[in-house]
């Protein structure tokens, strides 16, 4: 390359990805350095392990860290569970597989926010849920679904808004697969679930890989669902540390708080990843 | 995406299909009793409280309001801040759409018609603000915008706006740069065109429908961020978001948020069915993929 060309790339490239890069960088940049005793807002900068120690301490945090975890391991396992069978299904054209997958993906286009509004509707004592228990005859009066401890709230909302997106990615890779190489497994005798393990699974390992680490990383890192529908004993991440950031400023515990987070994002979806590739490359001996 | 019309041709396929009927059928009665409980309910109960008359209150145990009326809509446009946060949001969303476009293009440029080392990585390293949870992203901008000094929110959640959602204009406009025939913009030159006339002639209809979804999908993101319009906005700066969320935290109001809910996800439906039409062939949902 000539250097008038690199001068032109580099040109071309700077308002794009130079911008994130920089403001990327800074942003993680502050937090790293705010959690060490830098970037005071007021007082005096110092380097200081204060603040990780208080934070790591606390049992609020080592609740909040495995809660988080748990939520996106179950959001994103099962959001891809169940976008599976569908994506499967949904592969070769058929009446009306259009029409259902467009109603499939809606949740995607509705916001967390409002996601938790409609959801808090219809588990309210009045909401269709409750009434469907008394008409059955389970309960004699309605009983409280909101901020359930068990966090089934929270999960049932992660994945109402998560499966569609595994969807997307999972259609767009099993129907990538060609017929003869399903055929070809079936004059094999590969029944159903061997065709599913042996030779779909292996294949679309990708898509399934890029749902897991964005919805891994989007639910752990979640804030609407938790505050509006998840339990009240327990804090997510996201929850703690604008907590620790209104309360009394805290700015230096939360950055604790939110580096911790960004190693739980880049963790839990490398494990997730590996896992992934591992059990299915695994499985996938012929 | 493969295209759905490599059809079937022998006949072993449609033996196929016709034994895979009746479970179709079955399987397509199930999941629309499913998609009604699970879109069809919720908004209809949406619609009924943001309806519910004051006076009568829709309690246990009717299962509908006894009575409806326009009252919480007039009471929450004329009582509460969301006129102000309506026009705050729609401001700002068409500022980011234009300056994300603007900032994007030249990279996406770049990505489609240039090859270089390090492509690859460049690339991947544009998603970097997908894989940044968004809370993180919005307190640690605001402390770094703070210790800039710029007191400006309009101007910082732009910033912040621009740069989150810079990925999907760029991968959308990467697309579009490919599309653009190569032999065209040789005829126009050679038929001694000026920079500007090949640009319309050539470029700008390969680009047009990159350049709407592009403006769309980041209109609609930006309506509908929260994280960093609550974080880096409160409390001068309310955006819809911010006020839906005011209405569903500590105070609990269920008819307010019903209107508000309303008011942001409606015009954003819309929004993405215009889209859909507008780009038959693409993927609007898959672009615009969100958390």
């Amino acid at each position: 390359m000539t250097w008038r060309r690199t001068l032109l790339i580099v040109a071309l490239l700077t308002p794009g990805l130079g911008v994130i890069l920089v403001m990327i960088g800074s942003v993680f940049y502050v937090a790293v350095m705010q959690s060490f005793g830098y970037y005071n807002l007021v007082g005096e900068d110092s380097f200081s392990l204060e603040h990780w120690q208080k934070v790591l301490d606390s049992k609020q945090f080592s609740r909040a860290l495995s809660y988080s975890a748990y939520i996106a391991v179950v959001a994103a396992i099962g959001s891809v569970i169940l976008a599976y069978p569908i994506a499967i299904w949904l592969r070769r054209p058929f009446r009306g597989s259009l029409v259902i997958s467009a109603l499939l993906k809606a949740p995607l286009f509705v916001p967390g926010l409002v996601a938790s509004f409609l959801f808090l509707n219809v588990i309210a004592f009045h909401g269709i849920v409750n009434q469907l228990l008394m008409w059955i005859g389970a309960t004699d009066a309605p009983i409280r679904l909101q901020n359930d401890r068990g966090a089934w709230g929270v999960v049932f909302l992660q994945l109402w808004k998560n499966l569609p997106f595994a969807l997307l990615l999972l259609t767009g890779a099993v129907q990538s697969i060609s017929d003869e190489v399903l055929d070809a497994a079936r004059d094999l005798g590969a029944g159903s679930f061997d065709r599913f393990r042996k030779v779909i699974a292996p294949l679309t390992v990708q898509a399934m890989q890029a749902s897991l680490i964005i919805i891994f990383i989007g639910a752990a890192g979640d804030f609407a669902f938790q505050v509006t529908a998840g339990p009240t004993n327990v804090q997510s991440m996201a929850q703690y540390m604008v907590f620790l950031k209104d309360s009394f400023g805290r700015w230096n515990q939360a950055a604790v708080v939110g580096v911790s987070l960004m190693g739980l994002a880049l963790f839990g979806s490398l494990v997730l990843a590996v896992l992934a590739r591992v059990v299915l490359r695994g499985g996938a001996r012929w | 995406m493969v295209s759905l019309a490599d059809s079937p041709t022998a006949t072993a396929p449609k033996k196929r299909l016709r034994t895979g009927g009746t479970l179709n059928r079955i399987l397509m009665v199930l999941l629309l009793t499913v998609v009604t409980i699970w879109l069809v309910v919720p908004f209809t109960m949406a619609v009924l409280w943001s309806l519910v008359d004051p006076e009568t209150g829709w309690n246990y145990p009717d299962l509908l309001p006894p009575s409806l009326t326009v009252l919480r809509w007039v009471e929450v446009w004329t009582t509460t801040a969301l006129p102000q946060a309506i026009a705050n949001s729609y401001m700002l969303a068409p500022t980011v759409a234009v300056v994300t476009l603007l900032l994007a293009s030249p990279t996406a440029y770049c990505f489609a018609r240039y090859d270089f080392p390090g492509k690859g990585l460049a690339q991947v390293a544009t998603l970097l603000p997908l894989v940044v949870p968004g809370f993180v992203l919005a307190i640690f901008f605001s402390s770094l915008i703070f210790s800039l000094g710029i007191y400006s929110r309009f101007l910082s959640i732009l910033m912040a706006h621009c740069v989150l959602f810079l990925p999907y204009a760029i991968r959308i406009m990467t697309v579009s740069f490919g599309q653009v025939r190569q032999d065209l913009i040789d005829a126009a030159r050679d038929l001694g065109a000026s920079p500007f006339a090949v640009f319309r002639a050539a470029y700008m209809p390969a680009l047009l429908p990159g350049i709407l979804a592009s403006l769309i999908i980041v209109f609609i993101q930006s309506i509908e961020e929260f994280a960093i319009a609550f974080i880096v906005g409160a409390p001068n700066f309310t955006t819809i978001p911010s006020i839906l969320y005011s209405y569903l935290g500590y105070n609990f109001i269920r008819p307010n948020a019903a209107v508000v809910s309303l008011i942001l996800v409606v015009p954003n439906v819309l929004l993405m069915l215009g889209l859909e039409r507008l780009l038959k062939s693409a993927n609007p949902a898959q672009m615009g993929g969100k958390g």
